[in-house]
């Protein structure tokens, strides 16, 4: 892999994880102003959670809730990094450079364990 | 919040987000203070938010940086490994150290820096050095395009161990307060590695998103994150930071410290009155 299409790769990773996450929020926002945060955009009754519970957001999903719209929004953008270290292993994979293969590898293990770390 | 908050917090965002993408910072300076102060948001959900405006100032400026060749995506990484064990270890030392004095002494560190930067600020690229054995054979230096200087402005890193070691410290006092990750990068870049101004800024703006990322989900976790503050924090960041990352491989080496000098002494300034028991 050359290191033009390196970089055009690691870009790429970093403008759909950025344009999924800004349409998903805006698209939450904009369904907050017809139905509130915690209503549903199939008709179906309001959630009682909080919009700072993540907890709910996959059956918020399902019933289209605009908080749970853009919930998934935010998860995206915290997860776009994460996948973009992950892309950069692969990446250095293809260029035959076991040093930044195993710096790379490094990284993306203490990112994944430190998500284990907290729970 | 009202329809009007929200286009308020929108608005301050984005010039976080284009402050923090030239800087090489997150937005977290303008973000906290401006949602607690003027919107009378609890400290703990502004941080939440903070948290997530990294994020996006992060990626949002990347996209562009490592494209343009602005970001050195090698001294990034291998950086990062630097930052994220530091931050792992100072999350976890966070539970027994008590972090007043920890502020006061970063917030001298930063003020001792911003003397340091202001008596750089006529420089515009870093004296020219020979390689060193190290950053030949980790490949520390490259080259970056400059409107004003040339298509390959040739760099290299000196003093690798030393910068090493205060990634490690910047994560590890990023880990421990939550503050001070970007700011902390860019000095160890620029001040011990002789990184260009740009490269450094860039090169921050790229690992601050991994960083940040590290600790996101002990805030969600903790419910930190409300999604109607963060949300429109989000949206806006995003639209400074790629507007931000358009400016900056037009503006000299020179101007882009001078937009990095004034948020090292905010910052600072900040930390060193948290630490007094000072809430700004």
């Amino acid at each position: 892999m050359t290191p033009g299409r390196f970089r055009a790769l690691v870009s790429a990773v970093l403008i759909v994880g950025v344009v999924a996450s800004a349409a998903l929020i805006a698209v939450g926002f904009a369904g907050s102003l017809m139905v509130g945060w915690q209503g549903s955009l199939l008709g179906r009754g309001a959630s009682a959670a909080s919009a700072s519970d993540f907890g709910g957001i996959v059956d918020g999903l399902a019933a289209l809730r605009p908080v749970a719209i853009a919930q998934a929004g935010i998860v995206v953008l915290i997860a776009t990094p994460v996948v973009r270290v992950a892309t950069s292993v692969a990446a250095f994979v293809l260029e035959g450079d076991w040093l930044y293969t195993a710096i790379t590898l490094g990284v993306l293990a203490i990112l994944l364990g430190s998500l284990f770390l907290i729970r | 919040m009202t329809l009007g908050a929200d286009v308020g917090v929108f608005v301050i965002s984005i010039a976080a987000g284009l402050i923090g993408a030239l800087a090489g910072v997150g937005g977290g300076i303008l973000i906290v203070p401006a949602l607690t102060l003027l919107f009378g948001i609890d400290i703990r959900l502004a941080i939440g938010a903070s948290i997530v405006s990294v994020i996006a100032t992060s990626s949002g400026a990347a996209a562009a940086y490592v494209r343009d060749r602005m970001t050195d995506m090698r001294v990034g990484m291998f950086l990062e490994l630097a930052t994220t064990s530091g931050a792992v270890c100072g999350a976890l030392l966070s539970a027994v150290v008590a972090p007043g004095v920890l502020y006061v002494l970063l917030g001298i560190v930063l003020l001792f820096s911003a003397v340091q930067q202001a008596l750089r600020l006529g420089e515009e690229l870093p004296p020219a050095t020979v390689s060193s054995p190290l950053a030949t054979r980790l490949r520390l230096r490259g080259a970056y395009p400059d409107s004003r200087l040339g298509p390959d402005v040739p760099y290299v890193a000196i003093r690798i161990p030393l910068g090493f070691v205060l990634m490690a410290g910047a994560g590890l006092v990023s880990g421990l307060l939550g503050i001070g990750s970007g700011v902390l990068k860019v000095l160890a870049m620029d001040g011990a590695m002789r990184l260009p101004m740009k490269v450094s800024s860039a090169t921050s703006n790229f690992m601050i998103g991994v960083t940040a990322a590290a600790s996101a989900g002990i805030y969600i976790g903790r419910g930190d994150v409300d999604v109607t503050i963060a949300g429109p924090v989000a949206l806006g960041v995003l639209a400074g930071a790629m507007v931000g990352a358009r400016i900056l491989p037009r503006l000299s080496n020179r101007n882009v410290r001078l937009v990095f000098l004034p948020v090292l002494v905010v910052i600072g300034l900040q930390t060193l009155a948290r630490g007094l028991g000072i809430n700004l």
